[in-house]
């Protein structure tokens, strides 16, 4: 059992030094149209890919949260944040009314069978993901109140 | 164990040997392990379906690996392990480490082929979605091929078969299913609106146990649905016919009980900046479909085909969820059940900045109803020595006894930069008889205030204050939460629910937990003891039951 952890440590460990590709999944948007996630992540502009849910209340803190800021994130550095609905066919319904009752510029993108989250191992939300050139350079789950300024951090650093 | 080390070695092998392997290489890891303690208030720990009061430490650990090669293909693993047994409440069939599912995919502009274990939804899901919720304990991917073919941009169709996941086994029935998705708008060259169309069959195929069967081994299910999205404005409406199947009645299938069933489902909304309406009508007849016809009505819904969520709000707070509606899909002649009908219907508001009541940030205000009730109409017993065969008669659209409403008004205030609230009001109407068995139809309502402080320096701490009152003497109920978090990495909280009411399962027991958890990036561990109550653990419309438990728990979770 020691050695396996040993390994497992060891694996994570070597794969903290590398950033990934994005899955060759497409996903449909709030608009019907249909969206390649490779293809979008493959932008020079730093892009946020958000996983939320509707009943995921950290997620909305965290989207409401960035929603304030955002305008002057993007001004900075063109920064583009998609958040990408993991709601499945009971809550989905709910995502529409929802981004818009809470006036979100955010692209929404929808996971509803959850191929995605589970293409990139995502098992706790939110979960977000910030992308650059195709590659993923960071990745962070959970939100406390104030950690959208760390992420804005992180976005300043890997802007140029 | 020994497979799983040498599995181990080989990927770090291979992880040494190239790097640029791990550029395409995903890897999730979630362990949960329990230490279940004895409980001097509510009594020794006892795991009734393993028999066993030995084992204290309980852990379930799944590990998944992705791996993208050659452009277009990825292979997929996910290896289990329950040791000595699986957390308490979870299927017998989880045990021991193993293959949970595997798969190799091939993916380019126009096909995407499976095989091995997938995941796939058609429509809703009403007709087929096979899913992984590891809280819940559902795995119900199917092992087998799945071909999509999307010749046009407008034109997606799937063809699957498999036989499905139970625990490290397959059921005995097997699956097949076409779906086609054509995208009208498209084809139409609609500009600004979209609309979709959808024709699915699914068919499950499980030898009958009868000499003399009096129905088929195949059981045909046909669904349409119909999508449209117009500028603000969007509307879905689908409808699923199942085929004559013998219906499970007192534990037993029965040969005598033939009938089919069928769902519709209707969604409608109206959404513009700072406003959202939306408004869902469902009624189910006798659509619970399982892999294997002795599955129906199952407590850890394995095996389950469709997917049949309770369409109501789910709500965050713990007394918000004493009582949660789960979606009543079986025939039961006994209480005369044969589906249900209701609705739903979500109002989203925001109040804008600098008016009266918006105030400084504005003001955002949720609303949700949920009403739902049985099918009004006739339940006829079987009664062999008149020669009347068991059957019911069910009016389309007539409500009959009430099984569940729910009220609620969210409203999220931010007062200054550093300080915001949330106020919560439900009103709940919950037939415990039909969604659990026994007991009486429950009125509660709950208040729940939260209010979160920034205090610099990334240090925050949030309160939730709850109360829930009924009309039973047995519920009343009192509870708090006090989240303090020190940085963006670590965080504890302490919370705690008291019923003064008379209910003999839980009346004058604290029901408290006291935990912290530390995340750095997408790795989070959590660290929690305190006591469960028994009651149903619901996610994403689907419950299980709980018993009532006491411990230790401590989650690990990471990504890369």
């Amino acid at each position: 059992m020691k050695k396996i952890i040993i390994l497992i440590a060891l694996t994570f460990s070597s794969g903290l030094l590398f950033s990934q590709n994005l899955p060759n999944i497409n996903l449909k948007g709030l608009d019907g149209k249909t969206v390649n996630i490779k293809k979008i992540s493959k932008s020079k502009n730093i892009k946020i890919f958000a996983f939320w849910a509707t009943w995921c209340v950290p997620c909305i803190n965290e989207l409401d949260a960035i929603s304030e800021v955002y305008e002057d994130w993007q001004d900075e550095t063109n920064v583009e944040l998609i958040a990408i609905s993991t709601d499945d066919s009971r809550t989905k319904k709910r995502i529409r009314p929802l981004v818009n009752g809470k006036d979100w510029s955010y692209d929404i993108l929808l996971d509803d069978n959850q191929d995605l989250k589970r293409a990139l191992n995502i098992t706790v939300l939110p979960h977000l993901l910030i992308v650059k050139n195709g590659k993923i350079l960071y990745r962070k789950t959970s939100y406390i109140p104030g950690s959208e300024d760390e992420i804005y951090e992180i976005i300043q650093k890997y802007t140029n | 164990m020994k497979k799983l080390l040498i599995f181990m070695i080989s990927i770090q092998i291979g992880l040494i040997l190239n790097a640029q392997v791990l550029e395409n290489l995903t890897i999730g890891l979630e362990s949960n392990t329990v230490w279940y303690n004895d409980d001097g208030e509510t009594g020794p720990f006892f795991d009734t379906s393993n028999n066993d009061g030995d084992k204290h430490l309980r852990s379930n650990n799944y590990l998944k690996i992705d791996y993208n090669f050659l452009q277009n293909f990825t292979a997929s693993v996910q290896i289990e392990s329950y040791e000595p047994f699986a957390l308490l409440n979870y299927s017998k069939s989880y045990e021991g480490t193993n293959l949970g599912t595997y798969s190799l995919n091939y993916r380019d502009s126009k096909l995407n082929i499976t095989a091995g274990h997938f995941y796939s939804q058609f429509g809703s899901g009403l007709i087929l979605r096979n899913w992984e919720d590891r809280q819940l304990g559902i795995n119900n991917a199917l092992q087998g091929g799945k071909i999509v073919y999307e010749p046009a941009d407008f034109i997606s169709l799937t063809a699957l078969y498999g036989k499905q996941r139970v625990g490290f086994k397959t059921s005995e029935g097997e699956v097949f299913g076409f779906n086609s998705e054509l995208d009208a708008a498209a084809l139409l060259d609609f500009r600004d609106s979209s609309l979709d169309i959808g024709l699915s069959y699914v068919g499950r195929k499980e030898d009958t146990p009868f000499v003399n069967p009096t129905f088929d081994e195949l059981t045909n299910l046909f669904s349409g649905r119909v999508d449209f999205y117009q500028n603000n404005f969007y509307s879905n409406a689908e409808y699923i016919l199942k085929g004559e199947d013998a219906i499970k009645q007192g534990g037993q299938l029965s040969n005598r009980f033939i009938t089919g069933g069928n769902a519709i489902l209707f969604n409608t909304g109206y959404s513009k900046s700072g406003l959202g309406i939306d408004a869902t009508f469902r009624r189910l007849e006798n659509m619970s479909f399982f892999s294997e016809r002795n599955a129906a009505g199952n407590v850890f819904n394995e095996s389950s085909i469709n997917y049949i969520p309770g369409l109501t709000k789910q709500h965050d707070y713990l007394l918000t969820n004493i009582f949660v509606y789960q979606a009543q899909s079986i025939v039961n002649l006994d209480t005369s059940q044969s589906g249900e009908i209701g609705g739903q219907l979500d109002l989203f508001y925001k109040i804008k900045k600098e008016t009266l009541i918006g105030g400084k940030y504005g003001t955002k205000i949720a609303l949700n109803a949920s009403y739902w009730s049985g099918l009004k109409g006739d339940y006829i017993q079987d009664n062999p020595d008149a020669g009347t065969l068991p059957s019911y008669d069910v009016d389309l659209f007539a409500f009959g006894n009430k099984y569940f409403s729910d009220f609620s008004i969210e409203i999220r205030k931010k007062w200054t930069p550093n300080w915001r609230s949330i106020f919560y009001f439900v009103n709940q109407s919950y037939n415990k008889k039909i969604v659990e068995g026994s007991g009486q139809m429950i009125t509660s309502n709950i208040g729940v205030i939260e209010s979160t402080h920034k205090l610099g320096n990334r240090k925050s701490v949030r309160f939730e204050i709850q109360k829930l009152n009924s009309d039973s003497k047995k519920h009343d109920w009192t509870g708090g939460t006090i989240e303090y978090n020190l940085n963006s990495k670590f965080s504890i909280y302490v919370n705690d629910i008291y019923n003064n009411g008379s209910d003999s399962d839980t009346e004058k027991t604290h029901f408290f937990n006291i935990g912290g958890s530390y995340t750095k990036g997408a790795t989070r561990l959590g660290l929690n003891y305190g006591r469960q109550r028994a009651g149903l653990l619901c996610v994403g419309g689907v419950c299980r039951f709980v018993a009532e438990a006491t411990g230790l728990t401590a989650n690990l979770s990471m990504s890369f």
